[in-house]
């Protein structure tokens, strides 16, 4: 009987108008939020979008070079440090070069063949890959067998590139994995052949990696003791996110290159965030004007029933009996929309999920976004339940 | 709470009179800037010019208006210092007010005006009810929206509506304005009952038509 009366001077026009209005506004908030936690779940899931956060860098050879790799091509101590400092650096890996001489043979089709080439090796946890064989023991009476992680590209070289032109046959990973391999190492009055094999193949790494502790047991026997240590002259950094201008910005002003175009892809998923985040921004200032339609529409409603209010009041109804016949017409609208907002963030992200699964991203669990929605939708309720009190009390 | 046995003035002054509270009309007024009482179960008919602020006076009674100097009590206690939820309870169960322009909702029938206040209070059963109004003669206009009704008629539903409560005094502003003499005396005779049967106080506001009681303590604003 009471809320026959009160309801006389609900406008349907507004309150639809500020559902729709509010809708539109947290479905907006909602699903940036969803798309943020999605790519940002490749962002920081390691190895699910193939080292955009792993960056290798060098310095530019200069115009003349003079002679070996020097210090304008190599890092020092002092600037790995500073590196290591950098808060966007999460972790800095040296490459360790070889101090030696290698080549290697292979019987491939009845061919001989051999080239001369070059080690280099990084820590363990930089890498892509955990091939199987990667431990390596020093052990120079049964020779083990010298595990090799290859660059992708160098692969591809081979088959669309030499082979076809020299009329060799192209080979699979699988395959070079069977192919049994002799590396020679000569250096410090020393030559001896190992086995070795390929074991895997890395796209982060444009290099020929063999393990850490290999490197640095071969650079102990075959090192010329006259010729000093190699400073690094690559580097590899994990870090938080690639596209961070703050990372292009320190490069820069140290002179530092960064391999391949990582960054730029890191870059990508750094704007993609930086336009979520001002989508999200449009959503927040929608759901504002919304709610401060909701506030005009209750204050005028009060207004307007304000008689009325007065009137119950000297009945002896109190306000709050009053106030929740209005607390139930918020809450059931205020729900209402966060149901809405949520239908729309799901099938939205349902329609971009195999899109991004295409590119190797899994979607993220939904829960921020119906976190955030629930948080946001409460606060707009207690504000609404806040003013609806105060308006009623203050017609006591 | 406990009943309100008295409801004194101390000094109370409206304050759209401080300007005039020199004039005859407060100085000879029984109520404003004096010390007075209304006891329970006495009966107290204000007589009063209009504009002499006997609505005000219901109003600053029932607690809608505070806009007066110095003190009103309910037994000891300075009314001042009641919060809205105790408001409400006297609201209730302590006091029951006629406001002169009656206040029924128009779009509601007599009926559900009057269910209204007696859902709050649980006072009066719908048969006791539908007797009061046929006291009336208004039975038949249960149904019909009190918009529709002539104002006398919305007069008596609204004393109907004014008695579902249980009080230990009833404020009645100029209750039967619109009423003929029959209609008032019936209209005293229910007061009086109901008044008797709780043993409380009966206070009436009259400017030319006042109720029909007999044994009353006249009371000049």
């Amino acid at each position: 009987m009471v809320w026959n009366l009160l309801k006389k001077n609900i406008s349907a026009p507004q309150i639809t108008g500020y559902a729709v209005a509010n809708l539109i506004g947290l479905a907006i908030v909602l699903t940036a939020v969803k798309f943020y936690t999605d790519i940002h779940s490749t962002w920081t899931a390691g190895d699910s979008f193939v080292s955009t956060d792993y960056l290798v860098v060098s310095k530019p050879v200069p115009l003349i070079a003079t002679g070996a790799a020097n210090s304008a091509t190599t890092f020092s101590d002092a600037e790995i440090e500073d590196l290591r400092a950098q808060p966007w650096a999460q972790q800095v890996g040296v490459f360790t070069g070889s101090d030696y001489n290698v080549s290697a043979h292979l019987e491939l089709g009845g061919r001989h063949m051999s080239t001369a080439l070059f080690f280099e090796s990084i820590p363990d946890e930089f890498y892509d890959i955990t091939p199987a064989g990667w431990d390596w023991t020093p052990d120079t009476c049964n020779l083990p067998v010298v595990p090799i992680v290859m660059s992708k590209d160098y692969l591809a070289l081979y088959n669309y590139g030499f082979a076809p032109a020299r009329g060799m046959p192209q080979i699979s990973e699988n395959i070079i994995g069977r192919v049994p391999l002799t590396v020679a190492l000569a250096g410090n009055g020393h030559y001896d052949r190992y086995p070795a094999k390929i074991v895997g193949f890395s796209s982060r790494l444009n290099t020929i990696a063999v393990p850490q502790t290999f490197m640095e047991w071969a650079n102990e026997r075959y090192r010329d003791s006259l010729t000093p240590h190699e400073p690094p002259g690559r580097l590899i950094i994990k870090v938080n996110s690639p596209g961070d201008p703050a990372i292009t910005e320190y490069f820069e002003e140290n002179g530092i290159e960064v391999g391949g175009d990582k960054a730029g892809s890191g870059r990508a998923v750094y704007l993609m965030s930086v336009v979520t985040a001002v989508v999200v921004v449009v959503g927040i200032i929608i759901t504002v004007l919304a709610v401060f339609i909701l506030m005009l529409s209750i204050f005028l409603l009060m207004q307007k029933n304000r008689e009325k209010l007065r009137d119950l009041m000297l009945l002896g109804y109190s306000p709050h009996q009053i106030c929740v016949y209005y607390y139930r017409l918020v809450g059931f609208v205020n729900l209402a929309i966060l149901v809405g907002a949520l239908l729309f963030m799901f099938i939205a992200s349902s329609l971009w999920q195999k899109p991004l699964r295409a590119l190797d991203i899994a979607g993220s669990s939904p829960l921020w976004a119906i976190l955030s929605g629930v948080l946001i939708i409460s606060l707009i309720t207690a504000l609404n339940f806040f003013t609806i009190r105060r308006l009623v009390r203050r017609y006591f | 709470m406990q009943r309100i046995d008295s409801i004194s003035f101390r000094n109370v002054l409206p304050q759209v009179f401080r300007e005039v509270s020199d004039s005859t009309a407060i100085t000879d007024s029984q109520v404003w800037l004096a010390d007075f009482s209304l006891k329970r179960p006495g009966q107290y008919i204000i007589e009063a010019a209009s504009g002499t602020g006997k609505s005000s006076l219901c109003s600053f009674m029932y607690g809608n208006r505070h806009d007066y100097d110095g003190h009103i009590l309910f037994n000891q206690t300075d009314i001042r210092s009641f919060s809205m939820e105790d408001w409400c309870r006297i609201r209730r169960s302590h006091l029951a007010l006629l406001p002169q322009e009656m206040r029924l909702f128009p779009e509601l029938t007599a009926g559900e005006n009057i269910l209204l206040k007696n859902r709050l209070t649980d006072f009066m059963t719908e048969e006791r009810i539908h007797r009061l109004l046929e006291v009336f003669e208004l039975d038949h206009k249960y149904n019909v929206p009190a918009g529709r009704l002539s104002i006398g008629q919305q007069q008596r539903v609204a004393l109907i509506r004014t008695l579902c409560q249980p009080f230990d005094f009833i404020l009645l502003d100029e209750p039967v304005s619109h009423l003929d003499a029959a209609n008032n005396a019936l209209a005293a005779q229910m007061i009086l009952h109901e008044a008797a049967a709780q043993q409380a106080g009966i206070i009436v506001t009259s400017v030319g038509n006042p109720l029909l009681i007999t044994d009353y303590t006249p009371v000049t604003l």
